[in-house]
């Protein structure tokens, strides 16, 4: 009798355990779901931009400036109180240089992340997202992709905050004439991106009456141009124009220095970064190479102040565009301010108007403050003006500097004024 | 004079190409299948000798020492881990497990190394003339290393125990180990050899090139050209195709540009395998 009591006992304790579990389980789920939309409904507004930048291989140099840069326009912007659609999430992805890489990585941000707008590519991925903007309605914008073939396609959904490898070739070609060189040779790496700005320059070389030994096209990757150089080291020329990646365009230098060539050279965008000094040896090139590249009018009070805030946070210099990198994002926020739309379309529609044609403002806290005034905004950014003309780009201003003690130093400057292009 | 000049340079490119080849054509005949991932040991011999010289301040030599000897232990360990298991699996699965390979040691020497170029800590190349025409250190070198490296092969496959066990398996793996071959000790010599191989490719292009964490499976389609043009022959065979290939593509930079340089490599392949469809050694796989 005891025995089949204590048995009942068990079960009882038994059922009431189980349902003891079973109702804490179901509390615990209530609670849960009436607390949770509370918390979300307290969280932050945010709104998400995509970051697409090669951060690995040959570009990954340029990369992480970018979006270092992108990244300290983001802190102002949200210092500020952010945008309409809430503070700027950054989504970071590398491209690897790779277009199908880059329009994978791209695809993700805007269909899982929710990116309103893409930026930061570099012109093979530019051209390949083409398409995906224009589908996906998201905005696409680089800070370096000066390739031509976006002068055709651009406009729409891809906008650019640096002009078009045609401005490059024209401060190219007029370095060369000013120089004064009698015979030039030139060699250009097998891209789209290269070959266009050189043949621009080599017309205004062959117009000046200089001598075109060879123009030599080059494929990347290659351990050895020794067979692109025999030609050209045969003519002996004053100078050479180099349009070429790093990888390429040290091997090239070393090659034609160990060669016996002693004239003076021009390297394209991709050369202007301090590892060449390092690679090839400051003493080959230090008083007789220069470098010419797409660049801010440093004398403006915009890139000045963006320069302190870049030395400030980032302890140095700010690298080769930076502050194109830094207008974009602003631009950005500024259209999403304007438009008071959290989408790509919506950054669409007001990303020209916020670039031109009202009160000039500098950064994106005065802007905002403007366009709460109901008042028409003209952002003049750290990069110079940033009007975008029909296809998406803007047009620019170029530097050349001289390899002086194994750095960079600036030795001439072309404003966006005396361009055609 | 200018022809004789390209045609120089094309010696020392085909030198480079027959180093960067042998010890894929080594893998090919005894494991039977095309290893895409040799290229990647000729970047992690690259990047180790690099670390070596310029990070620890090494000097060449030992470092480019213990950079072989890192692509050698890398690729015996890919061997025995990825390959060894799934041989039976036939050529095609051992392939498009290489490409996997590749893809994961070029992720690894990604993150290792990160962004930029690399160079080593060496003077640049000193050109000397013999009859007007211009050679350099480096391309010297580059061949001394690969006549070293052809003669020492065919001496080990010729005269060692090893060396024959690797050449009876690369006639017929089956008959081999009917015949008392060990097949899994002569497979992992292979891996070995052919890594190695592959080091001293690496070391090579260290030397002449600007490293780029790219640059070293860049290399994998004229290694192709090569091997293909080579056929399934013996040693020779791979010298003589990277010589043939290595002068067609320089020495066609005299008429026509230099962009169409990497089209001619696949161009003579594909003239050789209109007339011999099995390659210069014109065997075919068994």
């Amino acid at each position: 009798m005891t025995i089949a009591l204590k048995a009942e006992t068990k079960k009882y304790q038994r059922f009431f355990k189980t349902m003891g579990f079973c109702l804490g389980i179901f509390a615990m789920t209530l609670v849960s779901t009436m607390i949770l939309p509370m918390r979300s409904a307290h969280a932050e507004k945010q709104v998400t931009v995509g970051v697409l930048v090669p951060l690995t291989g040959e570009l990954g140099e340029f990369g992480t400036v970018v979006a270092r840069s992108i990244e300290l326009g983001v802190k102002q912007i949200n210092t500020a109180g952010g945008t309409t659609c809430g503070k700027i999430r950054l989504v970071t992805r590398d491209t690897h240089g790779n277009p199908e890489r880059g329009i994978r990585e791209a695809t993700k941000m805007i269909e899982s992340e929710g990116a309103v707008a893409v930026i930061g590519p570099e012109s093979g991925v530019m051209v390949a997202l083409v398409d995906l903007a224009k589908r996906k309605k998201t905005v696409i914008m680089s800070p370096y992709a000066g390739t031509i073939t976006l002068n055709k396609l651009g406009g729409d959904f891809v906008y650019r905050t640096v002009s078009s490898d045609l401005g490059d070739g024209d401060a190219s070609g007029m370095w060369l004439t000013e120089k004064g060189y009698k015979k030039v040779a030139f060699l250009v790496q097998n891209e789209e991106s290269t070959i266009s700005p050189a043949q621009v320059a080599k017309k205004i070389v062959e117009k000046s009456g200089m001598k075109l030994t060879d123009f030599v096209i080059f494929n990347p990757g290659q351990p050895s141009y020794q067979a692109e150089l025999i030609s050209v080291l045969a003519h002996n020329p004053d100078a050479i124009y180099l349009a070429g990646g790093q990888q390429s365009g040290v091997t090239v230098i070393k090659e034609a220095t160990s060669g016996g060539f002693a004239g003076e050279w021009l390297f394209t965008a991709d050369l202007a970064v301090p590892e060449v000094f390092d690679n090839v040896g400051a003493e080959h090139i230090n008083g007789r190479a220069y470098v010419e590249f797409a660049d801010a009018d440093r004398s403006l009070p915009e890139f000045k102040a963006f320069e302190k805030l870049y030395r400030e946070e980032e302890g140095k210099e700010p690298g080769p565009f930076a502050s194109n990198s830094f207008d974009m994002i602003n631009l950005v926020a500024l259209a999403i301010e304007a438009s008071g739309q959290c989408s790509g379309s919506g950054i669409n529609s007001a990303i020209r108007d916020v670039a031109d044609g009202g009160s000039v403002v500098t950064t994106f806290a005065e802007g905002k403050a403007a366009l709460a005034k109901g008042m028409n905004i003209n952002f003049e950014g750290a990069s110079g003006p940033l009007k975008f003309d029909k296809s998406g780009g803007v047009s620019g201003a170029y530097s050349i500097q001289a390899a002086k003690n194994g750095k960079w130093a600036n030795e001439k400057f072309y404003p966006a004024s005396v361009f055609k292009n | 004079m200018l022809l004789l000049q390209y045609i120089v340079s094309g010696v020392a490119t085909g030198c480079f190409l027959i180093l960067a080849t042998i010890g894929f054509s080594l893998t090919r005949h005894v494991e039977g299948f095309l290893n895409i991932a040799h290229a990647q040991l000729l970047g992690v011999s690259a990047f180790s000798t690099w670390w070596i010289n310029v990070v620890l301040g090494w000097p060449l030599i030992p470092s480019a020492i213990i950079g072989i000897f890192c692509a050698a232990l890398i690729g015996l360990v890919i061997g025995r881990v990825v390959y060894e298991p799934i041989r039976s699996a036939g050529p095609a699965i051992l392939l498009i497990s290489s490409v996997g390979v590749a893809h994961i040691l070029g992720g690894l020497i990604d993150t290792a190394i990160g962004t930029g170029i690399r160079t080593l800590n060496i003077d640049i190349a000193t050109s000397y003339r013999f009859w007007g025409i211009r050679i350099t250190d480096h391309q010297l070198l580059v061949v001394a290393l690969a006549v070293i490296a052809s003669a020492s092969l065919s001496l080990f496959l010729a005269k060692s125990r090893t060396g024959l066990a690797i050449r009876a398996m690369a006639v017929n793996p089956s008959l081999a180990a009917s015949r008392g071959v060990d097949v899994k000790r002569t497979s992992r010599a292979t891996w070995l050899l052919s890594s190695s191989l592959a080091g001293l490719a690496g070391v090579v292009l260290a030397i002449i090139a600007t490293l780029s964490t790219e640059i070293a499976f860049e290399q994998i389609l004229q290694i192709l050209a090569v091997a293909i043009l080579a056929g399934l022959g013996s040693l020779f065979t791979v010298i003589w195709s990277g010589l043939i290939i290595g002068i067609a593509m320089d020495a066609s930079v005299f008429w026509i540009p230099a962009g169409y340089r990497p089209l001619i490599a696949f161009g003579v392949v594909i003239i050789v395998l209109v007339f011999r469809p099995d390659g210069l050694s014109g065997r075919r796989s068994s």
